[in-house]
């Protein structure tokens, strides 16, 4: 069932991509079912023929089915990237030795058929060149949503073009020995040309050789031609590549890894290396001076480090610490005095600094603290003991002295008495007259006596007044120099009034009950001439007044 | 003067010489030759109509204290003084010769009688210019400076200082004892060269108690 559905399906497959290749350009524009359907059975047809060639395909088959478009293409460009690159890489090869596509096909194919197949390789070739124009000319011209199908097509029938050589060319094998470096060959030929052109012949051109020269022009004519269509370098190389595909198919599975894979591993094993190298270095080491490294590295490759040397190697790691760190600058913060500016920033905050506080540190304020403050208040309060501040009274023991006050005004007296009370003061200090303050004072003390002799009316029921007694003693502002007087004259009773010098009057003086008629009379008489002469005295003031106007009343004063 | 020579009599040194005359003290009247002496006093033309008022205080006590003739030349504008027989003293001539010129330098009657009164009284007269020269603005303020407000600050000199002072535009007259002036003067002085007022009351009340405390 399956073979002939295989069988059937390949038959469609094929008669699609003939179908395909028949359609004209402008089709392609709308999408067609039938179209697609033709290319879908196509594509998995060629990929199931290019499967065999790529070892590393993850699918078997093409899945066309229920899947999109772009889903198809990502399984094709999955195949044929890896198939690409190996090709190209073939190709390239095949460019360089040209020769190796005829010894292929001599080895497989032989000589008879070797025509056919290079007429076959070049008809293909040129079918194919012609082909890859048309495809490239439509890759070009068609649109992007036809451009899949396009690369589809075009890698269909390169991949048909590849089967079928390949086809042709799997039954050939390879030389064993030889590969890309070493051809056997080559070296018998430039041998013989070097040793022609010694002895000045030239040897036999086999027919081999002329076919090979042919082949190679003819390789070369189509590289040539290949290359100056100007057209996709990389399908050229495709169809190389396949060539050498078909050629190699062999060959990469049977030839040892070593020798076409040669790696840089295998020409410098790092192993082998080590070791040379490091006897290098001991031998230099020894050389230099340092043995006991040789003698430790050849411990340590003997044994391992012993517990001596390892200590060893502390203390050697430390010393060498220590002397670096003693070569670098100095830290910061062992420098002695230094500025912001030659250190760090924020390097300070990190660093836990000391210096001295002359500042007694803010008490710190608790419970405890407050609660025997509190204490404290209470116990001061009951006793009574407050640290209040007492005003220091200054001592009066000296008399106030007083101030001789500036009188700004005009004074009253005239210069003359002034001088006379300069002149009695100095000489009579007692007699002198009251100064202002005095006089102000005895007037104020006046008044006040007035002032409670009303009030002491006024208030009581029986009110007796006292009597007046005048027994102000005055104190004159005496100089302290007549104070120090022996005698001094302002404290004896020589100054004060004797009581004959008060009283005025002359001779007995009676009780008014005493007196007798006759002297009653005397005394009014007295009182009237008395009168009368300051009467007469005070007429005559006015009548001298008078005549200066010129009044003549004289009549009057009579 | 008469002088009563004593005939010469050439007796011999037997006689006893005569007793030695006694003289009085020559009256002020007989001064000069027996020739009646003079004062004339000027009167400046602002101090006119003062002098017609208070002449008669003037007058009294010059002549009936002094005993000295005193009347007012109106024609010459002048106060002639002369003695009279009974003057006592040459000196009260001019006592009261200096009595009327203070009264005319502008001094009040009653300050002005205390020069008859006390002999060591004096008259100072000085002008502005002869302290600092000023002139025109300064000079008002320096004017102003020494009388200070209502007078004030001559008063208060006046009085500190007991002596009686009369500024006349730019003359200064001081009258008073000697001491009493020289520090009057000073006081003004400092006024005239831009001291302030309270500077000159502080400094006058120092020396006004100095000279209170000593006699």
């Amino acid at each position: 069932m399956i073979p002939s559905a295989m069988a059937n399906s390949t038959e469609t497959a094929v008669e699609s991509l003939h179908h395909i290749k028949s359609t004209e350009p402008p089709e392609w524009l709308v999408p067609k079912q039938e179209l697609s359907q033709a290319v879908r059975a196509a594509s998995k047809l060629l990929f199931s023929s290019l499967k065999p060639h790529c070892p590393k395909s993850t699918f078997d088959q093409l899945l066309t089915e229920g899947f999109d478009a772009e889903q198809i293409w990502q399984q094709i460009d999955l195949q044929s990237q890896p198939l690409l690159s190996s090709l190209r890489r073939e190709v390239k090869k095949f460019e360089k030795h040209p020769e190796e596509i005829s010894k292929f096909k001599d080895g497989g194919v032989g000589g008879g058929e070797k025509k056919k197949v290079l007429e076959q390789i070049e008809t293909d070739n040129v079918v194919n060149d012609d082909d890859d124009e048309d495809d490239d000319d439509m890759d070009m011209d068609e649109d992007e949503d036809d451009e899949e199908e396009e690369d589809e097509e075009g890698e269909e029938e390169e991949k048909e073009r590849g089967t079928e050589e390949e086809s042709e060319n799997e039954g050939e094998e390879k030389g064993g020995i030889e590969d890309k470096f070493l051809k056997i060959k080559e070296l018998q030929e430039y041998l013989e040309e070097d040793e022609a052109r010694e002895f000045g012949l030239k040897k036999k051109k086999t027919k081999a050789e002329s076919k090979k020269e042919e082949e190679d022009t003819e390789e070369e004519g189509d590289d040539d031609e290949d290359e100056n269509e100007g057209s996709v370098d990389d399908d050229d190389e495709a169809q190389e590549e396949e060539d050498g595909l078909g050629l190699f198919d062999g060959n990469d599975e049977e030839d040892e890894d070593d020798l076409e894979n040669a790696r840089y591993e295998d020409f410098f094993s790092r192993k082998k290396n080590k070791s040379s190298k490091e006897k290098a270095k001991s031998r230099d080491m020894l050389e230099e001076d340092s043995g006991s490294d040789d003698e430790q590295d050849v411990d340590k490759r003997k044994n391992g480090p012993s517990k001596h040397e390892k200590e060893l190697d502390k203390l050697r790691s430390k010393i060498e610490e220590m002397e670096k760190a003693n070569l670098d600058p100095k830290v910061w913060t062992m420098r002695g005095e230094v500025t912001a500016a030659q250190r760090q920033k924020n390097s300070a905050l990190e660093v836990d600094l000391d210096f001295e506080h002359n500042i007694r540190p803010a008490p710190v304020i608790t419970e405890e603290v407050t609660a025997s403050l509190e204490d404290l208040i209470k116990t001061r309060i009951s006793e009574g003991m407050f640290d209040d501040v007492q005003k220091a009274r200054t001592s009066s023991s000296k008399a106030p002295r007083e101030i001789k006050e500036l009188d700004e005004s005009k004074s009253k007296k005239g210069l003359a008495e002034v001088y006379e009370e300069e002149f009695v003061q100095k000489t009579d200090p007692a007699s002198a007259p009251l100064t202002f303050s005095d006089e102000l004072k005895k007037e104020a003390s006046m008044l006040f006596k007035k002032l409670c002799l009303k009030l002491d009316a006024l208030s009581h029921f029986h009110f007796t007044p006292k009597p007046v007694v005048e027994d102000m003693s005055i104190q004159t502002n005496v100089p302290a120099l007549a104070m120090e007087e022996v005698a001094p004259m302002a404290v004896s009773d020589a100054t004060m009034l004797a009581p004959e010098e008060v009283f005025s009057g002359k001779g007995d003086i009676k009780e008014e009950a005493e007196l007798t008629k006759a002297e009653r009379k005397r005394r009014r008489a007295n009182k009237k001439r008395k009168f009368k002469a300051e009467a007469a005295k005070r007429m005559g003031k006015k009548a001298r007044q008078m005549t200066t106007v010129g009044n003549n009343d004289e009549g009057r004063e009579g | 003067m008469e002088i009563e020579t004593v005939p010469s009599e050439s007796k011999p040194e037997s006689n006893p010489l005569p007793p030695k005359p006694k003289f009085e003290p020559l009256k002020a009247h007989e001064m000069s030759d027996g020739r009646v002496q003079f004062r004339k006093v000027s009167v400046p033309p602002h101090r006119y109509s003062p002098l017609k008022k208070y002449w008669m205080d003037i007058y009294t006590p010059v002549y009936e204290q002094m005993k000295i003739d005193i009347r007012m030349n109106l024609k010459a504008r002048k106060v002639e003084l002369k003695t009279r027989q009974d003057t006592p003293d040459i000196s009260n001539l001019q006592k009261c010769a200096d009595f009327v010129q203070a009264f005319m330098l502008g001094f009040d009657v009653p300050d002005a009688i205390a020069l008859l009164r006390l002999d060591e009284l004096y008259v100072e007269s000085f002008e502005i210019k002869d302290v600092k020269t000023l002139r025109g603005e300064h000079l008002s303020r320096a004017i102003g400076r020494l009388s200070g407000k209502g007078g004030k600050t001559k008063f208060a000199i006046e009085n500190s200082t007991k002596t009686r002072i009369v500024i006349a535009d730019t003359k200064i007259h001081i009258l008073g004892s000697f001491a009493n002036i020289k520090i009057a003067r000073d006081s003004l002085c400092s006024l005239i060269l831009g001291s302030p007022a309270g500077k000159v009351y502080s400094k006058l009340r120092q020396v006004s108690a100095r000279l209170a405390e000593r006699f």
